[in-house]
C-alpha cells in the first residue's frame, strides 16, 4: 500500500500581507507596525512557551524578542518571511534565559516542561473534543520531556510549519543537519509515547 | 519499533519524504521501500499522526493588554545608550581640560607624574574594558539575527 506522497508546504498564508506590512513599518507607518506586533506576538509567545515552559519566562522573552525585532526592522529584508527571522531572535532569547537560570541553580528552568497545560480550549463536538484533547495532552506532555535540542526542532516544523531551510537559518545549522535532527527527534517523542503507553496513537 | 528492516537508506530520508523534502532520487527510493515495509509505512505514519496532532494544537495566548501593561525595556535601553555616549563625551571634556590645566600650572615635575600616574592608569583599565566589549560585540554569535 503506497502512501499519499505529502507535498512541500506551501507558505503561511499571510507572508504576503506580513510583506506588505513590514515594508509599510519600515517606512515609518504607526498602524502598519502596529498591526504587525499583533501578529507576531501570538507567534513569538508560544515558540518562547514552547522553549522555557512557563507562561512567565515565554512573556519576557517573546516581548525582548519583538522588541530587537522592531529596533532592527530596518534591517530585515522584505522579501524574505519575518516568522523564521523573529523564530531565531525567540531561540537565542530562550537560550540565554537557560544560560542564565543556569547559573542560579535555584531559579532554573525546568528542564521537561509540561506543555500540555498551556493548551487552549477549542470548540467543537464535546466528545470528538475530549477524545483530541486527551491526545493533544499526550503529545504535548511527551514533547515537554524532550531534549531542548530535539524539542525546538520538533516544534519549529511541525507546530510552525517551518520549511527545513528556515529551520537551518532559525537553529544556526546546516540544511543537512536538519532532516536528521528532525528524524531523531520524533523517533524520541515516538519512544516517548510508545514508553507512555501510547502505541495507539 | 524495530528500525531493523533491511532499508538501504538513512532513516532520516523517512522524514525527509513526510515533509516532502527529498530529492526526486531519494524520493523514488522511498517510495519504492515504502510499498514493501509494513514497519517504515507504520512508523511514516504515524509521524504524520503526530504531526497532525501538534498542528491542530492551539496554546493560550495572553491577551493584547497584557502586552502593553508589562514593563519595557526599550525606554530604560534608549536612556542608558544615550546616558553612556554623554558620559563618555563629558568624562574626555573634563579629563582633558583638567591635563591641560594641571600641565601648564606651576606644579612641581613630581606633583605633575603622580597626577598624570593616575589618569594614565584609569584611562588604561578604561580603554582595556572598551577593548573588550568591541571584541565582544565583534564576536557576538547573534550579531546577524539581531541586524
Amino acid at each position: 500500500m503506497a502512501l499519499p506522497r505529502p507535498g512541500v508546504t506551501p507558505p503561511a498564508p499571510t507572508a504576503n500581507s506580513d510583506s506588505r506590512l513590514l515594508v509599510q513599518a519600515q517606512a515609518g507607518g504607526r498602524e502598519a507596525r502596529e498591526e504587525l506586533a499583533r501578529r507576531m506576538r501570538g507567534p513569538a509567545y508560544v515558540l518562547a512557551l514552547q522553549l522555557v515552559g512557563n507562561r512567565e519566562d515565554a512573556l519576557d522573552v517573546a516581548q525582548d524578542a519583538l522588541l530587537r525585532l522592531f529596533v532592527h526592522l530596518g534591517r530585515v529584508a522584505p522579501d524574505r518571511p519575518l516568522r523564521p527571522w523573529l523564530f531565531a531572535i525567540v531561540r537565542n532569547r530562550a537560550r540565554d534565559l537557560w544560560r542564565r537560570r543556569t547559573a542560579r541553580p535555584n531559579e532554573s528552568l525546568d528542564a521537561r516542561p509540561d506543555l500540555s497545560a498551556h493548551l487552549a480550549a477549542q470548540a467543537g463536538d464535546p466528545e470528538q473534543e475530549t477524545a483530541r484533547r486527551q491526545l493533544a495532552r499526550r503529545v504535548w506532555s511527551a514533547i515537554g520531556g524532550l531534549s531542548r535540542s530535539h524539542r525546538e526542532i520538533l516544534v519549529l516544523r511541525d507546530f510552525h510549519d517551518l520549511t527545513y531551510a528556515e529551520i537551518a537559518g532559525t537553529l544556526d545549522i546546516p540544511l543537512g543537519t536538519v532532516m536528521s535532527r528532525l528524524h531523531a527527534a520524533r523517533s524520541a517523542l515516538r519512544g516517548r509515547l510508545e514508553a507512555d503507553g501510547g502505541r495507539h496513537v | 519499533m524495530s528500525e531493523q528492516c533491511g532499508r538501504g537508506f538513512d532513516g532520516a530520508l523517512l522524514s525527509g519524504w513526510l515533509d516532502g523534502a527529498l530529492t526526486q532520487a531519494d524520493e523514488q527510493r522511498v517510495r519504492i521501500h515504502l510499498e514493501d515495509c509494513d514497519t517504515c509505512r507504520s512508523q511514516v505514519e504515524q509521524m504524520r499522526r503526530f504531526r497532525e496532532v501538534i498542528m491542530s494544537t492551539e496554546f493560550a495566548v495572553p491577551p493584547d493588554d497584557q502586552w502593553s501593561e508589562r514593563p519595557r525595556g526599550a525606554a530604560s535601553r534608549l536612556s542608558l545608550g544615550a546616558g553612556w555616549i554623554i558620559v563618555a563625551v563629558w568624562a574626555l571634556a573634563l579629563g582633558g581640560y583638567a591635563a591641560w590645566e594641571v600641565w601648564t600650572s606651576d606644579e612641581p615635575l613630581m606633583g605633575k607624574l603622580i597626577v598624570f600616574g593616575g589618569w594614565t592608569g584609569f584611562g588604561l583599565l578604561f580603554l582595556g574594558v572598551l577593548l573588550d566589549r568591541l571584541q565582544a560585540m565583534k564576536t557576538d554569535r547573534y550579531r546577524e539575527v539581531e541586524k
